[in-house]
């Protein structure tokens, strides 16, 4: 099959979790054979095309520029639409993917001039992200990702929580959706690490327990209450250090938020690291906090299992999910950090708490949580479009 | 989301000079064209502007003695931190 996938994230252009997503997907489905296109936006230092193990990448630059987001989206939207025409007089591809609403009017656009089913993944939605429509652009969006949903012919989410929310938000028929949850390439974190060397050169005391936190610093995130569970952490655990990675808007407001805390020195912000980098700090760390307050999957949660680092994650979205409470991982209340703080506490004292939930966690990853089966599964929703 | 804290001026800044197309040394841009798109005060601007450098989400080149602005890897994902 020849697929043509549009998303505006694709590595090295690395945001959230849609980069990963694709990559992830993108490889395994040339493992499985099919030939796969990526039109995706350009970064500085990455080749405008290259071929990474099958996968095809054409990186478009956006040549004209607006400061209002909205119409900047639209032009980079007509560029991407550029490059699909013109890749399309020499491939003849078979299907569209398209990745959020971000590429909604490109994606859209070339299902009618190629006569191509369009298959979404809605990865989150404005009124999720947002807790409500609250300005124009929010409405906007929001109708963008219902046109989205509209032009499908089939829609993929990652989890049952996203499903309800596109459903009853979008009034989709419940048939034209399909559940395919995220995975992780677990093998990345198969490698030894010195934990004392890699807390070295994060300026952490090999001595210190890492409670570690990944993702962008927006509200969303809920990493404002890890920070707030920081003192009932470091009171029982005084060996315990918050190490919160990942940069974002609010980053200046966690910061203040840590200093009144008074134990802004047991938190570290280390800012956005590298691949490698991450997972060295990964496998050095003793608890995994997701302290999301609007998670449609959590795929850091993911990454933690297969780390093999215990986690604690707020009981919502897809992370209610994944994690099994007491089982695979510990659910703390949203937006609670007593039940955070107490969640991190209970891993950190009880050794034998923590390795279950790590051999649970490493089971599920292998059994569920794989891109090979998430790639044939993808396909199946390919040929239903197809047939439909 | 109905933010607890409003955006950060510089931040917004850094957002236009993102949406604008300054994210390479061929496209930088000079204070005086980073004031026409964004309307901002100068002092405001070249406020918010020392902020971004100091923070390295904004680099500065000099050309024929012009100091021109653009923004760095790490302010490309601070800016789309916003809207992933």
């Amino acid at each position: 099959m020849n697929i043509c996938m549009i998303t505006w994230e694709y590595p090295p252009r690395i945001v959230g979790g849609i980069a990963r997503h694709c990559s992830g997907l993108a490889g395994a489905l040339a493992k499985l054979g099919h030939s796969v296109h990526i039109v995706t936006l350009d970064f500085p230092g990455a080749p405008s095309y290259e071929e990474i193990e099958g996968v095809r990448i054409y990186r478009t630059p956006i040549e004209l520029g607006h400061p209002n987001f909205i119409v900047w989206t639209l032009i980079f939207n007509h560029f991407i639409e550029k490059r699909v025409a013109m890749l399309s007089r020499d491939v003849k591809f078979d299907i569209l993917h398209a990745h959020d609403w971000l590429v909604a009017p490109a994606s859209i656009a070339s299902k009618h001039y190629l006569r191509l089913p369009l298959v979404s993944t809605i990865h989150s939605t404005e009124v999720g992200r947002s807790h409500g429509l609250h300005n124009p652009d929010s409405y906007l969006i929001d109708g963008v990702e219902w046109w989205l949903t509209y032009e499908s012919k089939r829609i993929i989410v990652t989890s049952n929580a996203m499903k309800r929310e596109v459903e009853d938000h979008f009034h989709l028929p419940s048939e034209k959706i399909d559940i395919i949850p995220n995975a992780i390439d677990a093998s990345k974190y198969n490698i030894p690490v010195d934990r004392g060397n890699v807390k070295r050169r994060f300026g952490i005391d090999p001595s210190e327990r890492i409670v570690l936190f990944v993702g962008r610093l927006v509200p969303q995130k809920g990493v404002e209450y890890l920070i707030m569970a920081a003192p009932k952490i470091v009171e029982r655990h005084p060996e315990a250090r918050i190490v919160i990675v990942g940069d974002g808007w609010s980053k200046d407001y966690l910061l203040s938020l840590a200093a009144s805390t008074g134990c802004q020195h047991k938190i570290t912000f280390l800012g956005f690291i590298s691949d490698q980098d991450l997972i060295e700090i990964m496998l050095s760390s003793d608890v995994l906090v997701v302290p999301s307050i609007y998670e449609p999957f959590g795929i850091v949660a993911l990454e933690g299992m297969a780390a093999g680092i215990p986690i604690v994650a707020s009981n919502t979205g897809g992370l209610a999910e994944i994690i099994e409470h007491d089982r695979t991982g510990f659910l703390a209340y949203k937006e609670n950090p007593d039940s955070i703080a107490w969640g991190v506490n209970r891993i950190l004292s009880d050794p034998g708490y923590a390795s279950w939930l790590v051999q649970n966690a490493k089971r599920k990853i292998r059994e569920v949580y794989s891109w090979d089966a998430v790639a044939r599964r993808t396909i199946e929703t390919y040929e239903r479009a197809l047939r439909e | 989301m109905p933010n607890k804290t409003p955006i950060p001026d510089e931040i917004y800044l850094l957002c236009i000079l993102h949406n604008v197309g300054a994210t390479s040394p061929e496209r930088a841009l000079t204070f005086e064209e980073i004031l026409r798109w964004t309307a901002m005060e100068p002092p405001k601007a070249e406020q918010n502007l020392n902020k971004l450098v100091e923070s390295r989400y904004v680099e500065v080149k000099e050309v024929l003695g012009a100091r021109k602005y653009f923004i760095t890897v790490d302010g490309i994902r601070k800016v789309l931190s916003m809207y992933s």
